[in-house]
C-alpha cells in the first residue's frame, strides 16, 4: 500500500520546534512511508494547489498530513483530496502544532512525539475505508404542534416559503393564551388585535392554501425520523360545520344547559354550544360533549340546530372523531407552557379564599370579552380597595421552581398600570422575591410602577413564610419581617413551568426534557431553536418561559434551521460517520440500543439482530464500545482503527 | 477501603532515573481534544508523555482499549472527557465514566492499579487544566515506575 506524508512547516510555528529531517530519519525505520514530503503551508493557496497536483501525480492510496488541528484545517485538506480524485476519509491527521510543536520544549522529544503520532496514524490509516456522503429523500412538509404566537409564526413563514404545514391546536381556538389578554407588555398592545393579522394570514391569506389547521386536534403518533416522519393526528368532533357556520352565535341563547367556562378559569359559565370566548378564532362554536343533553341524557334536543340561521345541517350531531395521517419532513414543538399550580403554596389560599386569584385569572377579569366584562370586583360584588401583588409564586425558589420565569414582573407592572387607571383610588401591593426588566421597552412600566405614590414594594425573603388570612372577607397579607398587608384581592404571579403535555409529546418524539421538564434545546445560548433530536424543532414556552417576542422569533429560527435543512428538491445529507450492524456476529442481546442516546437502533425481530438507522445515528459509538460481540462497526473510528493508532505509538 | 498505591507497585518502587513515561490519552472530539488545542494556544510547555488518541466521544472507549494499551506498553492511560451536561451526544461521557469505574476495579484486581487509568473532565476552554492534569499524570506514573505485566 502506498502512503504518502505530507509535514507542513506552518510557516515556522511547526518548522522552529520540530526538525521535520529528523522526523523522516526515524520513520524511514518503520517500512510504512511510500513518501515524505516536507512543505511550507499546505493549507495556503499555493499549499493546496501542491497537494492538488502532487496526489494526482503520486496516486498514493492513502496518505497522512502532520500539520495543524484537524479542527483547524482537516476539512479544507479533505475538500482538495476530492479534485485530486482521492476519497478524502482515505487521510488521517496528525496535530503536531497545537499538541506538539508548541508545548515541547525539548526539540529531540518533540521529534520522538511527532514519529510516534505519524507512525500511529500511518498504522491507522491503512485500515482507512472509502466512505461517502449519502443522500436521503425527504418530505419538505412540516408538522408545527400548537398555534399559540410561536406555532403561528412558524407555520406562517413556512407556508409564505411554498412549504405544506400541518398546524395542529389542542383548544377550539387559535392564538394562544395572549389571544385572552386585553392589554400586553411592555406597550400596552391588545392581545387580539396583535395577533389578529397574524392569525388572518394562517386561516385566509395569500398562503393559507399551504395550511392545513387541525383545531381541537392532538398528534397521537408518531413514526419515522427527519426527513420521513409518518404522523397521526386525533381531531376530536366539534359538532359544527366549520365552512358552512358564519359564527353568528344565534345557537347559543336557545341551548338549555351550561356548565364552568375553562376559558375563563371557571369563573363564569359557558353554554353546552358557544365560542370559548368573544372573538376567538376560527370564527365557529364547539359543542361539548360533557355539558350537551344530547350526550349526557341522550336528549333530542335540537334547540341550537333550530335557531341557526344557516339552517340544518351546520350543526353536526353525529360529527366523529377522526384520525388523520400525515408524512412530513420536520415537527416544529410550540405547545407552549403551563402555569405552577399555586394551591401547592397552601398557606397563600389559592383554592380556598376566593379573592385569591392567579395572574391568568386576572387577566380574564380585565379583559372586556372576559368573566365580568372587565369590571373588577371582589367576591362582594364591589371594587378592591386595596390589591396585592404576590410574585415569583414558585419561582426562584429550589423546593419549586429554581429559575426566574422572567414574564411575570412585566404582567405585574402592567397590571398596575391598569389598575391605576381604571380603579384610581385603590392602593396597590408588590411583595417580590427578586425584580427584573431587562431589554429596551422592558423598564417603563417597572418605573411607572415604581413612581405611583399609591404602589408600595415589599420584599420578602421566603415564600414559604408567607401567609394569606381571611379577615371579614378583606384579606391579610402576613410576613415575618414586615407589617401586615391588608387587601381586597390578591393576585398571585406563578411561576412558568413545562406544559402538562411536555412528558407524552417528549416520549413520542424522543426529544429530551432538561431538568425542569422544559424540552432541552442543542445549546442554551449557540442553538435553542434545536431540539436534540434530528429534525425536531423548539419554539416558544415549550423551550425555556418566553415572551411573546421570544416565541415569535424562535418560531422564525425554527423555520429558519427547516428551511436550510430541509430543502425542497434535495436530499437530506447523511454523514457517513455512523455505525452500523455486522447481522453475522449479533448475538441479539440489545446492549447497544439501550445505551443508544438518539434511540438510532432497533431490533429486527425476524432475523434477531439490532439494526442501527444511519439518519438517527450521530456516529458517537458509544453502541460500538457496548457491543460484548465487536459486532457494531463504528465508521472511521473502528475497533482496528483505534488499536492501530495504539499499537503504533506503543510497538 | 483504599489500596495503597505504594503497596501495588511495590515491584518498581525505585524507578530508574531515565524513565519516560508512556501514556496512551483518550480525548473526546467536541470538548477535551479542544481543551489540548487550547493549551497549545498558550505556548506553555507541558510533559510530552501523553500521546493522544481522538474518539468522537468518550462513549467509544470500549475497556479493551486501555486493557490492549497496557499490554502493548502503556504505563498510563488518561480518558478526558466533556463536563457532565456538556457532551456533544447527550450522555457519552457519563456512560464512559461508568466504564471507567468498573475497569478501575479490574484493575486493581490485575494489580496494574487503578491510579494509572485516570479519568477526567476538561472542556473546550480548559488549556490550563489540560495542562495541569496531564502534567500531573506524568508526576504520578514517573513515580509509580515502569509498568511490568
Amino acid at each position: 500500500m502506498k502512503i504518502g506524508v505530507y509535514f507542513c512547516t506552518c510557516g515556522t510555528n511547526i518548522s522552529d520546534r520540530i526538525d521535520g529531517e529528523k522526523v523522516r530519519e526515524k520513520l524511514a525505520a518503520t517500512g510504512l512511508v511510500s513518501y515524505f514530503k516536507i512543505c511550507p503551508l499546505l493549507c495556503s493557496e499555493d499549499g493546496k494547489r501542491f497537494l492538488e497536483q502532487d496526489l494526482l501525480a503520486e496516486r498514493p492510496d492513502r496518505i497522512v498530513i502532520a500539520a495543524c488541528s484537524p479542527r483547524e484545517h482537516e476539512a479544507t485538506f479533505m475538500r482538495v483530496m476530492a479534485p485530486a480524485g482521492m476519497n478524502p476519509y482515505l487521510m488521517q491527521m496528525v496535530n503536531i502544532r497545537e499538541q506538539i510543536a508548541w508545548v515541547t520544549k525539548d526539540p529531540a522529544k518533540a521529534v520522538q512525539k511527532t514519529a510516534l503520532a505519524i507512525k500511529a496514524a500511518l498504522k491507522r490509516v491503512e485500515l482507512h475505508e472509502m466512505l461517502e456522503k449519502q443522500g436521503l429523500e425527504a418530505s419538505p412538509a412540516v408538522l408545527v404542534i400548537g398555534a399559540g404566537p410561536a406555532g403561528l409564526r412558524a407555520t406562517l413563514t413556512l407556508a409564505e416559503a411554498g412549504r405544506k404545514v400541518t398546524l395542529v391546536e389542542k383548544t377550539p381556538v387559535i392564538g394562544g393564551l395572549p389571544v385572552m389578554y386585553e392589554e400586553l407588555f411592555p406597550n400596552l398592545e391588545c392581545g387580539p388585535c396583535m395577533l389578529e393579522p397574524l392569525m388572518g394570514e394562517v386561516l385566509h391569506g395569500d398562503y393559507a392554501g399551504n395550511i392545513e389547521l387541525l383545531t381541537m386536534a392532538e398528534v397521537d403518533e408518531v413514526a419515522g425520523y427527519f426527513g420521513n416522519f409518518v404522523v397521526k393526528v386525533r381531531q376530536r368532533p366539534r359538532y359544527v360545520d366549520q365552512q358552512q357556520c358564519i359564527g353568528c352565535g344565534e345557537c347559543f341563547e336557545p341551548c338549555p344547559v351550561s356548565g364552568p367556562n375553562p376559558f375563563n378559569a371557571g369563573m363564569d359559565e359557558r353554554k353546552a354550544i358557544a365560542f370559548p370566548f368573544p372573538g376567538a378564532l376560527p370564527n365557529a362554536p364547539s359543542i361539548d360533549p360533557a355539558l350537551c343533553i344530547r350526550f349526557t341524557e341522550g336528549a333530542d334536543c335540537c334547540a341550537c340546530s333550530s335557531a341557526c340561521p344557516m339552517g340544518e345541517g351546520v350543526v353536526l350531531f353525529d360529527d366523529q372523531e377522526r384520525i388523520v395521517e400525515r408524512q412530513v419532513g420536520a415537527i416544529v414543538i410550540a405547545t407552549g407552557a403551563g402555569l405552577y399550580d399555586c394551591s401547592r403554596f397552601p398557606d397563600l389560599g389559592y383554592g380556598r379564599l376566593t379573592d385569591v386569584r392567579t395572574a391568568f385569572e386576572f387577566e380574564r377579569m380585565l379583559a372586556s370579552n372576559g368573566p365580568g366584562g372587565g369590571e373588577i370586583l371582589t367576591s362582594r360584588g364591589e371594587p378592591p380597595q386595596s390589591v396585592a401583588f404576590i410574585h415569583c409564586v414558585g419561582s426562584l425558589d429550589d423546593e419549586h421552581q429554581p429559575y426566574c420565569s422572567g414574564i411575570c414582573c412585566q404582567y405585574a407592572f402592567k397590571f398596575n398600570h391598569l389598575l391605576e387607571s381604571k380603579l384610581p383610588d385603590a392602593r396597590i401591593h408588590h411583595l417580590h422575591r427578586e425584580i427584573v426588566s431587562p431589554g429596551k421597552e422592558e423598564y417603563a412600566l417597572h418605573q411607572a410602577a415604581r413612581s405611583n405614590p399609591r404602589a408600595t414594594f415589599t420584599r420578602y425573603a421566603n415564600l414559604g413564610d408567607m401567609k394569606v388570612i381571611d379577615q371579614e372577607g378583606r384579606q391579610t397579607v402576613r410576613l415575618t419581617d414586615a407589617a401586615d398587608i391588608i387587601a381586597d384581592l390578591v393576585v398571585l404571579c406563578p411561576a412558568v413551568v413545562p406544559h402538562a403535555d411536555a412528558e407524552r409529546l417528549s416520549a413520542m418524539l424522543d426529544a429530551s426534557q432538561d431538568r425542569f421538564g422544559f424540552f432541552e434545546e442543542v445549546h442554551g445560548r449557540m442553538d435553542s431553536a434545536r431540539s436534540k433530536m434530528r429534525g425536531i424543532y423548539l419554539a416558544g414556552a415549550c423551550q425555556a418561559p418566553a415572551d411573546i417576542q421570544r416565541a415569535t422569533s424562535q418560531g422564525m429560527a425554527a423555520s429558519g434551521h427547516i428551511l436550510s435543512e430541509l430543502v425542497e428538491g434535495r436530499t437530506i445529507e447523511l454523514d457517513p460517520l455512523f455505525a452500523s450492524v455486522y447481522p453475522e456476529r449479533c448475538a441479539g442481546c440489545k446492549v447497544c440500543g439501550k445505551v443508544c442516546p438518539y434511540r438510532a437502533i432497533s431490533f429486527d425481530d425476524e432475523n434477531n439482530v439490532s439494526v442501527v438507522n444511519a439518519v438517527l445515528c450521530h456516529g458517537c459509538g458509544t453502541c460500538a464500545a457496548a457491543c460484548p460481540m465487536g459486532a457494531i462497526k463504528a465508521n472511521q473510528f473502528t475497533n482496528g482503527m483505534i488499536l492501530a493508532e495504539i499499537e503504533g505509538v506503543l510497538k | 477501603m483504599s489500596t495503597p498505591i505504594e503497596q501495588t507497585n511495590a515491584a518498581s518502587a525505585s524507578p530508574p532515573a531515565e524513565f519516560e513515561p508512556r501514556i496512551i490519552g483518550f480525548l473526546c472530539n467536541w470538548c477535551s481534544y479542544a481543551g489540548a488545542d487550547k493549551a497549545g494556544s498558550s505556548q506553555a510547555p507541558y510533559p510530552p508523555n501523553v500521546s493522544i488518541v481522538k474518539v468522537m466521544c468518550t462513549g467509544r472507549i470500549d475497556p479493551e482499549f486501555i486493557l490492549q494499551a497496557f499490554k502493548m506498553g502503556a504505563d498510563g492511560v488518561i480518558i478526558l472527557a466533556c463536563h457532565p451536561g456538556d457532551c456533544h451526544y447527550k450522555e457519552g461521557n457519563l456512560r464512559a465514566a461508568q466504564r471507567h469505574a468498573m475497569l478501575a476495579r479490574i484493575l486493581e484486581q490485575m494489580g496494574i492499579g487503578r491510579v494509572r487509568c485516570r479519568f477526567d473532565y476538561v472542556s473546550a476552554g480548559e488549556g490550563d487544566k489540560y495542562i495541569q492534569v496531564i502534567t500531573d499524570m506524568v508526576a504520578t506514573i514517573r513515580r509509580l515506575g515502569p509498568l511490568t505485566l
